[in-house]
């Protein structure tokens, strides 16, 4: 449950990243960041949640804390 | 936009933190019981709801600022009373919950356990009605 929680939240958190980048650079609608903006806010603390869950490890949790790529890194790191 | 934001935010308390607030609240009866099937379900709901709850605060934040209302007493005030319900509820009585999984009737425990639910209980209804109350807010009821 919290690995599947995981995959989904990480995935979620870099393409979020992606859509509010993209969205800033051409169309700029204030609607689409003030919605995606929470998403990949709730994207950042499910990963912090899962990875928790997932294992007492400090390095790992520390790895799902970075920003934007936290949860790929965390995913590989207790994938191996 | 704000309507939306609202919406999540309203939708997520209710479907969050409501089956946090009856899970917990049941967590006691049945511990006093020694029936550790149910014990085990109840710290469940606790925990994945709780874990869904980050929605909450995270979309509440949101709609303030889209609001402009994020400096507000009441909203400061609420804030405040949630950091201390979240931890309250993760630093006190998850843990508690998770050490009693496999206890028979432990009265005392039962006791206190019940009395820090009926606590972190009392902060999220305080923040509710702050919500609606808004003190000191042009926009209020």
């Amino acid at each position: 449950m919290a690995f599947r929680v995981l995959r989904v939240a990480a995935i979620v958190e870099l393409v979020s990243l992606a859509v509010l980048l993209t969205n800033l650079a051409t169309a700029h609608v204030a609607a689409v960041a003030s919605l995606v903006g929470p998403i990949h806010g709730c994207a950042y603390l499910f990963v912090i949640g899962a990875a928790l869950q997932l294992t007492r490890s400090r390095t790992t949790t520390a790895l799902a804390a970075v920003p934007i790529v936290g949860g790929l890194l965390a995913l590989r790191r207790i994938r191996r | 936009m704000t309507k939306v934001l609202l919406s999540i935010h309203v939708l997520a308390a209710i479907i969050a933190i409501g089956p946090v607030s009856v899970a917990a609240s049941m967590f006691p009866a049945f511990l006093r019981r020694g029936d550790t099937g149910a014990l085990r379900v109840l710290y469940r709901i606790c925990t994945v709801y709780a874990a869904i709850g980050v929605v909450v605060p995270v979309f509440g934040l949101a709609t303030a600022t889209s609001l402009g209302v994020l400096g507000d007493a009441w909203l400061l005030a609420s804030i405040a009373l949630t950091v201390l319900a979240a931890g309250l509820l993760g630093l006190a009585i998850l843990p508690r919950q998770r050490s009693l999984l496999g206890s028979v009737s432990a009265r005392a425990e039962a006791r206190r356990l019940g009395m820090l639910t009926g606590l972190f209980n009392l902060l999220w209804a305080v923040v509710v009605v702050l919500m609606i109350v808004r003190p000191g807010s042009t926009t209020g009821a």
